[in-house]
């Protein structure tokens, strides 16, 4: 069973990425600050099937210095890495001029730096082992304006540009690194948009309604799988066609 | 298997690996003439973090050393 570690795995995106993965055979390492119900649910049916097949590791990626530990003790514990799915994030909203310098900090602690720390330990592991995969979860946001949202789009371009770079850096160790851009995805991190604007970004959309989880969920799968084996620095939206 | 052992056994077997031309061995050797360019140092110090279990270059102030020699030396003191 190939091992994936999924960041952010114990709800919204990173919960339907999880289950995905599960499904489709992989053993999956969701890591994230507290075990959710949906998660346990998830994982006691998975590992009914496949025993062993789904982990939770509790840890708070905003502690920096404590990602080098956390890759050897996922090392240690479960062997090599196959695919590391970078999605934990914060999405604070809010007019810049107004946003504490705190919240701006971490945003891009947890968004940026954390993703990129974590990505270092793992991917020389990767190496070592002969290749792998990386998938960042991005955002169109990161591509495309929102009133509000000018620091989190400041993160999500930065998984854009690193994706690119990487992907260029370890392609000749065999490791792929690749980002999905979703659009706005019915999630709690998204609950703070009120129906209006919701129909109004559903309205504006080639396919007149948002993505839904599984639909990201799907282009992480993809990335990750073995028909994917030539695709890398490449951003995959997901957005219903909201930005075409 | 001495730390300064491990370390050679991983230079050679990532340069036969990776198909690149090893210098001969010695402490003077600058890392960056050994014939192993910066990602094959990382695979060897990802190589020595599981056979040794330790990573000295994980430390914010830690600099990665420019001769063999220096990087035996970070092993060494690392494990003491």
């Amino acid at each position: 069973m190939r091992n994936v570690v999924v960041t952010g795995g114990s709800r919204g995106l990173g919960l339907g990425i999880v289950r995905r993965l599960l499904a489709a055979g992989y053993r999956t390492i969701a890591i994230a600050r507290k075990e959710s119900n949906p998660l346990s649910l998830v994982m006691e049916a998975a590992n009914r099937e496949r025993p062993g097949s789904a982990r939770f590791v509790a840890f708070d990626l905003a502690e920096i210095g404590e990602i080098a530990r956390l890759v050897k003790a996922l090392r240690h514990d479960v062997g090599e890495i196959y695919g590391l799915v970078n999605n934990a994030a914060v999405g604070f909203d809010g007019v810049l001029a107004l946003m504490p310098t705190s919240q701006i900090e971490q945003l891009v602690r947890v968004n940026t730096l954390s993703p990129i720390v974590l990505t270092k330990y793992v991917v020389r592991t990767m190496m070592a082992d002969g290749g792998g995969r990386i998938v960042n979860v991005a955002s169109i946001i990161g591509f495309t304006g929102y009133s509000g949202l000018s620091v989190y789009g400041a993160t999500k371009a930065s998984m854009l540009g690193f994706t690119r770079s990487l992907a260029r850096e370890v392609g000749r160790m065999g490791v792929n690194v690749n980002a999905v851009a979703p659009g706005f995805v019915d999630t709690e991190m998204t609950q703070g948009l009120a129906d209006e604007q919701r129909q109004q970004i559903a309205r504006r959309s080639a396919l007149r309604r948002l993505p839904d989880v599984e639909d990201v969920a799907n282009a992480v799968e993809f990335l990750l799988g073995d028909n994917a084996r030539s695709i890398t620095g490449t951003v995959l939206t997901v957005d219903a066609g909201n930005t075409a | 298997m001495s730390v300064k052992v491990e370390i050679v056994t991983q230079f050679e077997e990532v340069a036969k690996q990776q198909e690149k031309t090893l210098a001969p061995l010695s402490d003077e050797l600058v890392l960056l003439d050994s014939g192993l360019d910066s990602l094959c140092l990382a695979i060897v110090v990802a190589r020595l973090e599981d056979k040794l279990g330790i990573d000295p270059f994980t430390a914010d102030d830690a600099e990665f050393p420019v001769t063999l020699g220096d990087f035996i030396r970070v092993y060494e003191d690392a494990r003491r």
